[in-house]
């Protein structure tokens, strides 16, 4: 019952299970337990999921207070839907282990593309010298 | 130990309103993190943690186990998944303790680093209570006016630590989350929320997940006056009355407390009705893997928590701006209006959209949402449950140092700054309702603006230091003058259009790369349009002069630019406007002899001008050729036609002689 039309709370969403993307491009899964005027969240039962390709793995993480302003976005996950995915669950040591050969791999593209264009002249400033916005 | 626990009941009670004996009801299933697990493996010759003991050793022992940990166990499957989150944990936890005395380890008090309120809050959950979950479980489906706040700390029976560390792998392994005892007693500040079976089994379908409370919080309490905890508003700051705040009594006031604060009409209503139903205010929809009775920690949140927050967000809606909300504003007056016409149409089905209104609640002082400290560099932003935006002054406060930099600099300062004027200016022209005070507010303002615009006489070779006239170099300079030309007097935008015309050779020369002298062909054809014949020739003849350094007129000069000869045609249009007209003209001496003699000018440039020199006008006035007739014979007239001809306009125009 929203009781302030127009507007967008997180009030309606508590005690239902999200999935959480951060801005450090983790992804948590939780159930929103309590919220703040900041949009800082409480997270039980909390799950960091991993994607690679088409597998996944959870890491159980417990309960999470997340500040506002790292939120990208939370959605309300349907527990009946929850489950045909087509995606592959896969154990931890797994998920990780391809995380980081993708890194690894991203990582490699990266410095190849990066000396490309220094050969051309072009220098392309690293993101950490970068003003976030 | 006994008195400081009455102290701690007695603070609680206070500022809580908490029934001590509220406490024993809790329910508590005890978690465990994984971490702790497989450190309590190993040293299985120390099953129990006895209070008192040299917490020394243990803390030792963690830092030891902390390092050796993750290689250890990861042959071990199970127990892969605690150590990374282990190591996590220990890591966390390391720091923590190497950031805390050891000494104060003992019974001394020390502050407690507000993250681990919430575990120890944990923790003495956990020694509360064994395990009732069942019956607590059902407990938040009661009213919440029963539920009080929970949270007072009993410590004097830390019955976790009895429980062998063999049991604990074994919990685990059931995917229960467990929490092992810190090592003394903690005296936590105990934060306002449920408490409970929050710890209680997780019933979840498959949902696994270790506690992940930190076990090393060997925090010990503070007199718990000495604290300065907010988990809600700064109602210590604040007259606690005037927000209504979770930390206030434990009873859920419906009434709302002070005569400050107002809920609208529809949200108290909503409000006793969620008090009926009791809780179940889930949303319809099928969920039966998680129904709210199965679900142990629904209602963490209370009530009255969540109407905080709602009153917090209502809050910071309210604002005497109007265009802090502008898309919503602008979609509820078009809903609005629509559903205004439906009502016309469709008879007399009055449905009012919902609308939102905020409550008044009155803010207390006025609010400085930047605090400038003299002699620290940039703002201290203060931001307070009332107005949690405005945390930085974004208005540049800085003065500009005009003496700086180039001429070129300080044009382009003095631009921005007047622009911003101009804006205000505008901003109050359209909120504007027709006081008199406020227009002459205005009529200043705008004086002000034209005042340090500085135009005055100047020759030639000052042209490019003069300040009036760097302005107009610059696009937006242009712009502004364009946009402040309607509101300025009469006299002072004829004084615009008479420099601007004195100055044309010059503005255009530097406009050459820029073109957007077409900017102000608009705000000054509108002047042309009410100039009196007198005037009109003043004008006119700053283009016929003869120019020292020059051989051509400056009326040649602008046949050859857009804005110069749509500037031309619109004098001569409105010569020829007023001379056709039945008004007196009221003219000067000798001023229809200049006029003659500029239209024979004109006429005569016109026809020498290659026509491919010739730039099409911004706007072809349809009385040019009349007033060509009118002095001149039909050939000329047809020749100055068919240079003119660029446009269909021209075409179309009759030919009356």
């Amino acid at each position: 019952m929203n009781y302030m039309p127009g507007t967008a709370s997180l009030i309606q969403d508590i005690d239902k299970k999200h999935l959480v993307l951060l801005r450090d491009g983790r992804t948590l899964i939780g159930f929103l337990r309590s919220i703040d005027q900041f949009a800082n969240l409480v997270l039980h039962q909390t799950v960091e999921r991993i994607h690679v390709g088409k597998k996944y793995g959870d890491i159980p993480r417990g309960i999470f207070v997340v500040r506002g302003e790292n939120v990208v976005l939370l959605g309300e996950i349907d527990l009946e839907k929850e489950s045909d995915t087509l995606l592959q669950q896969v154990s931890i040591e797994e998920i990780l282990e391809e995380q980081r050969v993708e890194l690894q791999a991203k990582q490699e593209s990266e410095k190849l593309k990066v000396q490309a264009l220094k050969e051309r002249g072009l220098v392309v400033p690293r993101a950490d010298t970068l003003d976030e916005y | 130990m006994a008195e400081e626990d009455e102290e701690l009941d007695l603070y609680n009670e206070m500022t809580f309103g908490l029934d001590p004996d509220s406490t024993e009801e809790d329910a508590a299933k005890i978690p465990v993190p994984p971490e702790r697990s497989p450190e309590l493996l190993e040293p299985e010759e120390q099953p129990q943690v006895v209070e008192g003991q040299p917490p020394t050793e243990e803390q030792g022992e963690l830092q030891g186990e902390g390092g050796t940990e993750p290689e250890a166990e990861q042959s071990q499957d199970s127990a892969v998944l605690d150590s990374r989150i282990g190591s996590n944990w220990a890591e966390f936890g390391q720091e923590d303790m190497l950031a805390m005395d050891p000494m104060a380890w003992g019974s001394c008090p020390s502050s407690i680093p507000p993250h681990h309120m919430l575990e120890d809050k944990a923790i003495l959950q956990v020694l509360e209570r064994p395990p009732t979950a069942t019956n607590m479980a059902l407990d938040f489906l009661g009213s919440p006016v029963q539920r009080g706040y929970v949270g007072s700390p009993r410590h004097k029976r830390p019955d976790f630590r009895g429980m062998s560390p063999k049991s604990f792998p074994q919990h685990f392994l059931q995917q229960q989350p467990l929490i092992p005892c810190s090592t003394s007693s903690p005296r936590p500040f105990p934060p306002p929320r449920r408490a409970s079976s929050f710890f209680a089994s997780s019933q979840s379908a498959g949902y696994m997940s270790p506690g992940p409370f930190s076990p090393l919080s060997p925090n010990i309490g503070t007199p718990p006056r000495s604290l300065t905890m907010h988990f809600g508003p700064m109602s210590h700051s604040l007259d606690s009355s005037v927000f209504f705040s979770p930390s206030t009594s434990g009873q859920l006031n419906l009434s709302v407390p002070s005569h400050l604060t107002q809920l609208h009409p529809q949200h108290q209503r909503i409000l006793t009705q969620r008090q009926q139903q009791g809780g179940t205010l889930q949303s319809v929809s099928p969920k039966k893997l998680w129904s709210p009775k199965a679900d142990p920690c629904a209602g963490l949140m209370t009530c009255k928590e969540k109407d905080w927050v709602v009153k917090v967000e209502m809050i910071q809606l309210q604002s005497e701006n109007l265009d802090d909300d502008y898309y919503y504003q602008t979609y509820y007056h078009r809903l609005e209006r629509k559903q205004a016409e439906e009502e016309l149409l469709g008879g007399r089905n009055k449905q009012e959209p919902p609308k939102l209104v905020t409550p008044f609640i009155q803010k207390v002082e006025t609010y400085n949402s930047v605090v400038r400290i003299a002699g620290s560099l940039g703002q201290v932003a203060v931001s307070t449950c009332y107005s949690p935006r405005r945390a930085i002054d974004a208005v540049h406060h800085a003065l500009v140092e005009e003496a700086a930099g180039s001429h070129r600099l300080r044009a382009l300062h003095r631009i921005e700054r007047l622009f911003l004027q101009l804006l205000e200016v505008e901003e109050m022209q359209r909120k504007m309702s027709l006081a008199t005070e406020e227009q002459e507010h205005k009529t200043q303002e705008v004086g002000r603006i034209y005042q340090a615009l500085n135009i005055r006489a100047c020759s030639s070779e000052e042209e490019a230091e003069d300040e009036f006239l760097q302005v107009l170099c610059v696009r937006k300079g242009k712009k502004l003058t364009a946009r402040l030309l309607p509101h300025l007097a009469p006299e002072q935008a004829e004084k615009i259009l008479l420099t601007i015309t004195h100055h044309l050779p010059f503005l255009m020369k530097k406009d050459a790369p820029d073109e957007s002298l077409p900017l102000l062909y608009g705000p000054l054809n509108e002047v042309v349009g009410r100039m009196t014949f007198s005037r009109l020739i003043e004008v006119l003849q700053e283009m016929t002069r003869t120019l020292p350094e020059s051989a051509e007129l400056p009326l040649t000069m602008a046949l050859k630019n857009q804005f110069g000869i749509s500037l031309l045609y619109s004098l001569l249009s409105r010569g020829e406007g007023l001379l056709s007209s039945e008004t007196p003209l009221e003219p000067h001496m000798g001023d229809f002899e200049t006029w003659t003699d500029t239209v024979f000018l004109v006429a005569r440039e016109l026809s020498q001008v290659p026509k491919a020199l010739l730039v099409e006008p911004l706007f072809l006035p349809s009385n040019l050729l009349s007033l060509f007739c009118r002095y001149l014979d039909k050939q000329t007239v047809h020749h100055l036609e068919a240079k003119m001809e660029c446009s269909p306009l021209s075409a179309e125009a009759p030919m009356p002689c």
